[in-house]
């Protein structure tokens, strides 16, 4: 990221900040974080069964259901069901980023629609496509370099007016959504028992996407819960700690194809909303991941504090997951090579992170056990090493 | 009780082992060092060298024989307090040098001048956010001048930069933290500023910053006649 965009981003954070500091003390978010950081716990420890939940309920919901092992068959999954389209539309989703959807069908000459508005800016932006926060994507770039942005790539001169800006994203994106039938979105939380989808908006897109013919939630087995309660509560705490409002917009739950039985009590699919809703149930390393790191419900309170992260910005982190806990997932989403170039030894350590993070990752401890593996494999800088000969040779690193 | 520097205090700020010796014998409190002082394993521990760091944990408690450690660094004091209790099983007696002189003024084997001064705080993350000592410096502090709070401080203080191995591995992002944190500093104001861990001095002071650790600070304060 560049000079000016870190400062920029420095001082979205400080307002973000302030916005959210009597919120987050409230009693009762603060009994809400209890809550939710049991949830969380319990969850982890079950994924296997709770995916076996997922399935059953899902089926039984009417939804299609297909569980991709890893990025690969995640992407096979979702071209199978949009290979006959030239454009589809989808929403802000740190899953899909991890798969990398945009740079895939892009090859595969599918053209893809950003309907989220910071998303869409870094999608037209020419170079570092990268968000710098997941809530904010674009929270590092000031309203006259949106601008510059927006008037170069649509090739019209807009004013460097938030509203104006708006007004013409929405009308751009309204229009290419005309020729789009299949949605992709990702999800916020996943009640297995429920067979539920729960995702948070602000923008509406979400609706808009949830009613094309096609809904496709591609969504990570971390995100499962037992019940749309329990989900509910997990998106209730992430909004307030991402955002500093108590509520978003929109939370929706999709628990079905859209349906009517009012003609003779005959079931048919697709009055208003998706005749068909699939869920992809993705692994991708996650079961493999040291249960910590699961926990996250991805508010991006860690890096708003985060004294690296400030002044490097996105390139501490891996693709859409920032910061330190998105380096220690790179080690489980791709390996251990990534997760020493996403910044596994960038971290100083100083557990901030931890503190103001609603179920206490414990990211530094986390970073450790895995410097200590990355080690032994060789992937570990070399003053490191040069630090522990001389320890070893006279007592000290000097 | 021993006192155990720690290698930035031992071999690059050794101003810090000098003062910390000075207030040690004004005070009368007998101590000793160790015949072959080495790293206490901390600097191992976070790079990843865990098994290398749990031998050195190893032949250290050998030397500490029961006695009381006195740390000058944040880093030691939370391997020694903490890490060797984890990795190792052993409970070692530990007290920071800031927490020795408190209590000493407390007792009144040193007293402190008063001045006017503005003063301001950096708590390293290993000492505070990580072990929750905030307020024996704190004290200290308002012995001597008006101890003036920064935008971040207590548990959520911002880091120096230096932790982690990340001075070591990567200096230009340790500078960058390093100049951020300054800046945090600078905006309070004042007279002198003050740390108390060797490492985050060795850290602000490469990047411009004159700061003092604590043991520096009393010295500087001292009543020569209590
Ligand atoms: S690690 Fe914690 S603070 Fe960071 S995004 Fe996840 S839940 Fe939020």
């Amino acid at each position: 990221m560049k000079e000016n965009e870190l400062k920029t981003m420095r001082s979205s954070f400080k307002i973000m900040e302030e916005r959210r500091i009597d919120l987050i003390h409230d009693p009762r978010i603060i009994k809400l974080q209890e809550r939710v950081k049991n949830i969380r716990k319990k969850s982890v420890k079950k994924i296997p069964a709770m995916v076996e939940t997922a399935r059953k309920s899902f089926k039984i919901n009417g939804m299609e259901f297909l569980y991709a092992e890893d990025s690969h068959q995640a992407l096979d999954l979702i071209y199978n069901l949009i290979k006959n389209e030239k454009m589809v539309a989808k929403s802000k989703s740190n899953t899909l980023n991890e798969l990398g959807l945009s740079d895939y069908l892009n090859e595969k000459n599918i053209q893809l629609v950003e309907t989220d508005l910071g998303d869409r800016i870094i999608q037209l932006k020419p170079d570092d496509n990268k968000p710098s926060h997941p809530i904010g994507p674009a929270l590092h770039l000031k309203v006259d370099k949106i601008a510059e942005i927006i008037s170069e790539s649509l090739d019209v001169k807009v004013k460097a007016d938030p509203r104006v800006i708006m007004e013409l994203v929405k009308g751009n994106v309204l229009e290419e959504l005309k020729s789009c039938k299949i949605g992709i979105t990702g999800a916020n939380s996943v009640a297995a028992e429920d067979g539920s989808l729960i995702m948070v908006h602000n923008e509406g897109n979400i609706s808009l996407l949830s009613l094309m013919d096609t809904h496709i939630v591609v969504v990570g087995v971390d995100k499962l819960v037992d019940t749309i309660e329990d989900a509910i509560s997990v998106v209730k705490l992430e909004t307030a700690y991402a955002t500093g409002t108590a509520l978003s917009s929109y939370i929706n739950v999709i628990s079905g194809p859209s349906k009517t039985a009012d003609i003779e009590k005959k079931l048919l699919e697709g009055m208003y909303g998706a005749r068909k809703v699939v869920v992809i149930l993705l692994d991708n390393g996650r079961q493999e991941a040291l249960e910590e790191c699961l926990w996250c419900i991805g508010c991006g309170s860690c890096i708003v504090s985060c004294p690296v992260y400030n002044v490097v910005g996105n390139e501490f982190g891996y693709r859409g997951y920032l910061g330190g806990r998105g380096v220690a997932m790179s080690r489980f989403l791709q390996d251990e090579k990534t997760s020493f170039n996403s910044g596994l030894y960038m971290c100083t350590l100083c557990g901030l992170c931890t503190l103001e993070c609603p179920v206490g990752t414990p990211t530094s401890e986390i970073m450790e056990k895995i410097r200590k593996e990355s080690k032994n494999t060789g992937f570990s800088p070399k003053e490191h090493y040069k630090i522990h000969k001389s320890i070893e040779r006279k007592g000290s690193p000097f | 009780m021993i006192y155990f520097r720690g290698c930035v205090a031992r071999l690059k700020v050794k101003e810090i082992g000098d003062a910390t010796e000075t207030v040690l014998n004004a005070a009368g409190v007998n101590f000793e060092y160790l015949d072959e002082e080495e790293c206490c394993g901390s600097v191992l521990l976070r790079t990843g060298y865990g098994e290398d760091a749990q031998k050195l944990m190893e032949k250290n408690i050998e030397k500490f024989k029961n006695q009381t450690i006195l740390v000058s660094c944040g880093g030691c004091y939370r391997s020694l307090k903490m890490d060797y209790k984890e990795m190792i099983g052993a409970e070692l007696d530990v007290i920071h040098t800031s927490q020795l002189f408190n209590e000493l003024i407390v007792q009144g084997k040193i007293k402190l001048k008063n001045s006017r001064e503005k003063i301001a705080y950096h708590d390293p993350c290993h000492l505070g956010r990580h072990l929750g000592e905030f307020e024996a410096p704190r004290n200290i502090i308002r012995k001597v001048g008006e101890l003036v709070e920064m935008e971040h401080h207590h548990e959520k203080s911002r880091c120096c930069g230096s932790g982690g191995g990340v001075k070591s591995a990567y200096p230009e992002l340790s500078g960058k933290i390093a100049r951020e944190k300054i800046k945090e500093i600078e905006k309070t104001g004042p007279d002198l500023i003050t740390t108390t861990c060797p490492f985050c001095k060795l850290n602000l002071s490469d990047h411009g910053l004159e700061v003092w650790d604590m043991s520096e600070f009393v010295v500087m304060f001292l009543e020569e006649d209590k």
